[in-house]
């Protein structure tokens, strides 16, 4: 096991290291002077020492890999600079959006899950009758759906025609059901059809039939001889694509003004606030890294013979 | 004991006869097409065109859809939006299948190191979401729709160029490969002559159902701002241009996400007829 | 026409298949033909035949679950009084693992790998009775014991951590717990080593004794089964093609495909004379009409193709052959 998380962990500290110098290397492409951005330029005069006073002090007269250097020295201690636009610092900034989108992402997942496994279960049990065909029928539109689209569409009918749910806004319970479900129902309904696969593949095992032939009830065969296995590829698309989740709260967040970090994302491009926009880039990486790194060691919880086979190795 | 099993995957009776899938897929394929490269010919309207005094007005024989917060005929923009957004699409695939093809057919050909090295970045690539990605591109290089489309094919070229590889790899150990070799044939006649039909229809499959995933994440960013800019006619940026009107005037909304929605569906009925009809099993 | 005496003669017979036929659903295709066989209780019954044959699928209709696909369109199978293919799945569930108990070959998937394999004794204790966790955990060592194994250790081990000798003792005992009238064993030998593989049958043969119970032992294999059963029954193609005392079909076998079956062990304490025979045509290769066998046979003849029905040589020993007609008169002959 420990061998299995230092081969994990080492994997892990590249992918961050990759993801810090694109990250760099991106801001350093980006057009405009920072320094003339920080004087802010454009309204005041700006003398040629002022310029390079500064450009010294930020250390932008020294050679890039010096410059790498002190800012993944500064990365390591988390500070990631100030924000442009507000002169606060950034980690500060993100800190204070997480929960809002912590709290989004939850119920979303919440969402997904009620919808998820109910339908999963149910087309593996009735394969090819109508909940079946219904449950592909519902994936084909999740896959060709655009969420702000269904989002628009869930405010217009709800919230503007009917009046029970608001349009927008956080802090109430009610404010969060639409934005959750949007962003929920498109991924739930396509992993429906990943948990319906993989029930029916566990379903078919030897061990399966020989639970049966010993008079197992059908729900514990279910639940806890096949339900298990069959989570795996589920929970690898599911690692796989929780970054398309973040960036679908990207949208789901402006279309219902929820002020989580990706209103402040978006908010930083049309700013060219540069410091932010890196901290997001490398907290949702992090994140991303990380939790493909839990999916990963869970396989072992769940299936304990993918541990011993990789011990024995 | 499995013999008392047989193939439980049998296709749901409406799904049944695969040819009607792709069939279905192809003539949306060819209405869509012929939509885009005659459309901008026979629009009744300029879809740039304002006109204030037609604000928001209702569907007449003047404008088949109606009008814009802008007063532009909502019919002109989108079905000249839908040049901008499948053209966008079409060429994003295009060049990530250039990309991504070659690359892997040296690579799952060569092996060794270089196929190391090759798989370590990708998975520092992947690790970065895909709409992550974008938006940092977006975000360090400015807003534009082809910074958009480079922060796409910076990420979609590594599936392809997976797909190839492990393909490669496979038939690269097989024996009448070695036979070939053996038999004095050239790399290049072999990668053309027994490797390149292997990764035909997998990398269609793949690129088909990518079109629908490459059109919904161009429409969500230029939804967001950060693609498409106004006044250019394109979905994504239509439906955040009318976004402020969707109380009043909610069609201005409906219509281009309805375009948006069949064209999407359109791709993905053709990718997974596809699918079927090759076997090609999903990566 | 005479029956096959073998089956329905005898009063105390604890299974009876009669008649029975199995098809794929919405289709003609016959996996099971009119089969007809009896296991008399305290008995060991043989089926064998080569894979595709319908031996484990005849198991799988005797324990009540054919999958969804496939029906059962004609005949019988009654354990005791019950008729199987008319109970329904919570009375089946409650005969599957008490009285009729299930053993595969298998035995790596046997236990769920990710569950432990005492827990799944457990469960399948407290899923046929009311015990507590803790009742039930004692009858599991208990007959974990009984067939010989460090029980302590097998109740707290996952299953990939057993040898395959272990695993089908375990398997065993999770069988017998409820002294069933019919243990079905399907290949329980065919993954394991030669020795150990006979070590498992005679273990078996024991606790029948002690359990008074009655077996049906599947196997692809001959010498698996000859010294162990009493009745055996040789399939092909979905059909019993010879049913009769093992000892009166060894001696005399009278259908080709069993005789080619004989043939075809190699026997070790003997001189190999001539070539071994081989198998005509693909296996698995059935004829639609009359018998199974007859695209493969070796003195095949033009009446195969019709109907062939079974007819008895002796009281305890019939083929469906028409090389029955055949011996019977040449023992008339030489008589």
């Amino acid at each position: 096991m420990l061998t299995i998380i230092k081969n994990r962990v080492t994997q892990l500290v590249v992918v961050l290291f990759i993801l810090s110098l694109f990250t760099f290397t991106l801001m350093k492409m980006a057009p405009g002077d920072p320094v003339l951005t920080i004087l802010n330029a454009d309204e005041m005069v700006v003398t040629e020492e002022d310029q390079a006073e500064l450009r010294n002090k930020l250390g932008f007269d020294q050679p890039l890999y010096v410059q790498y250097g002190k800012w993944m020295f500064n990365l390591m201690q988390l500070d990631l600079g100030k924000s442009y636009m507000s002169g606060k610092p950034v980690i500060e900034e993100l800190l204070t959006r997480i929960p809002i989108t912590a709290e989004l992402t939850f119920f979303a997942m919440t969402i997904m899950l009620c919808i998820t496994v109910p339908l999963g279960v149910w087309s593996a049990k009735y394969v090819n009758k109508w909940p079946d065909q219904f449950s592909r029928f519902l994936a084909l539109i999740g896959a060709s759906i655009p969420n702000f689209w269904l989002g628009l569409i869930l405010i217009y009918l709800f919230a503007f025609k009917l009046g029970v749910l608001p349009s927008s806004g956080i802090g109430s319970y009610s404010q969060i059901i639409l934005p959750a479900f949007t962003l929920g129902f498109t991924f739930a309904v396509v992993y429906a059809r990943l948990l319906r696969a993989g029930l029916l593949q566990s379903l078919s095992e030897d061990y399966i039939y020989a639970a049966r032939a010993r008079g197992v009830k059908e729900w514990r065969i279910l639940w806890l001889h096949a339900f298990r296995t069959a989570v795996l590829p589920v929970l690898t698309i599911f690692g796989l694509s929780l970054g398309s989740f973040l960036g679908g709260a990207v949208v789901v967040e402006i279309l219902f003004s929820w002020p989580g970090l990706g209103s402040l994302a978006v908010d930083a491009i049309f700013n060219r606030d540069y410091p932010v926009i890196q901290g997001y880039v490398l907290l949702t990486g992090v994140f991303v890294v990380l939790t493909n790194l839990l999916v990963d060691l869970s396989y072992y919880v769940i299936d304990p013979r993918m541990k011993r086979k990789e011990e024995a190795l | 004991m499995n013999i008392q099993m047989p193939r439980i995957n049998r296709v749901p009776f409406f799904f049944k006869n695969q040819n009607l899938l792709i069939q279905c897929g192809i003539i949306f394929f060819i209405i869509i097409t012929l939509t885009t490269l005659i459309g901008p010919f026979i629009v009744p309207n300029d879809p740039l065109t304002a006109n204030m005094s037609e604000r928001l007005a209702p569907p007449s024989s003047a404008y088949p859809l109606g009008t814009d917060h802008m007063g532009r005929c909502i019919f002109s923009r989108l079905i000249v939006g839908a040049q901008s957004t499948l053209g966008i699409t079409a060429l994003v695939v295009a060049t990530v299948a250039l990309i991504g093809i070659p690359i892997g057919l040296v690579i799952g050909y060569i092996g060794g190191r270089l196929d190391t090295v090759f798989m370590r970045v990708a998975d520092g690539i992947l690790a970065l979401p895909e709409f992550i990605l974008a938006i940092a591109i977006a975000g360090f290089l400015g807003p534009s729709l082809t910074n958009l489309m480079i922060s796409i094919v910076f990420v979609k070229w590594i599936a392809y160029t997976r797909v190839v590889r492990s393909i490669v790899i496979t038939e690269r150990n097989k024996d009448y490969v070695q036979a070939a070799k053996v038999g004095g044939s050239s790399n290049w006649k072999i990668i053309r002559r027994h490797m390149f039909p292997q990764i035909v229809s997998p990398v269609l499959v793949l690129a088909t159902l990518d079109i629908g995933k490459v059109i919904l994440t161009i429409s969500s960013l230029s939804y967001l701002g950060l693609g498409a800019q106004p006044p250019a006619p394109e979905w994504g940026a239509m439906l955040n241009d009318g976004r402020p009107y969707f109380q009043s005037a909610p069609e201005l909304m409906i219509y281009p996400g309805l375009a948006i929605f069949f064209v999407v569906l359109a791709f993905n009925l053709m990718g997974e007829g596809l699918r079927d009809k090759w076997d090609v099993k999903s990566r | 026409m005479i029956e096959n005496k073998t089956t329905a003669t005898s009063e105390n017979n604890l299974l009876v298949v009669e008649n029975l036929s199995v098809t794929v659903r919405n289709s003609r295709e016959k996996l099971i033909r009119n089969l007809h066989f009896s296991i008399p209780q305290g008995e060991i019954f043989g089926l064998v035949g080569e894979s595709g044959s319908g031996k484990s699928l005849t198991a799988t209709v005797i324990l009540g679950m054919l999958s969804k696909s496939l029906e059962v369109t004609s005949g019988s199978v009654k354990l005791g009084q019950s008729e199987i293919t008319s109970l329904s799945e919570r009375e089946l569930r409650n005969i599957r693992g008490k009285e009729i108990a299930y053993l595969s070959q298998n035995y790596q998937s046997f236990f769920t790998p990710f569950i432990k394999v005492g827990k799944q004794f457990i469960e399948i204790i407290r899923c046929h009775t009311d015990m507590s966790r803790k009742e039930a955990r004692k009858v599991a060592i208990h007959w974990l014991n009984k067939v010989h194994l460090p029980a302590e250790r097998v109740f707290n081990s996952f299953s990939d951590e057993l040898s395959g000798g272990q695993l089908q003792r375990a398997a065993i005992a999770s069988a017998i717990m409820f002294r069933p009238k019919l243990i079905i064993a399907d290949e329980p030998t065919t993954a394991l080593d030669v020795l150990t593989g006979e070590r498992i049958l005679d273990l078996l043969s024991e606790l029948k004794e002690e359990l008074n119970c009655s077996i049906l032992l599947i196997s692809h294999d001959l010498k698996h089964i000859i010294n162990r059963t009493r009745t055996v029954g040789v399939m092909y193609g979905g059909r019993i093609v010879e049913i009769g005392k093992t000892s009166a079909v060894l001696a005399n076998p009278i259908h080709p495909y069993t005789d080619l079956l004989l043939q075809s062990r190699l026997r070790l304490n003997k001189h190999i004379q001539h070539e071994l025979p081989t198998m005509l045509g693909e296996p698995g290769l059935i004829a639609e009409e009359g018998c199974p066998f007859s695209k493969r046979c070796p003195s095949v003849r033009e009446s195969c193709s019709n109907k062939v029905p079974m007819s008895s040589l002796g009281t305890h020993h019939s083929a469906a052959c028409h090389l029955v007609k055949a011996e019977r008169e040449e023992r008339y002959v030489t008589r």
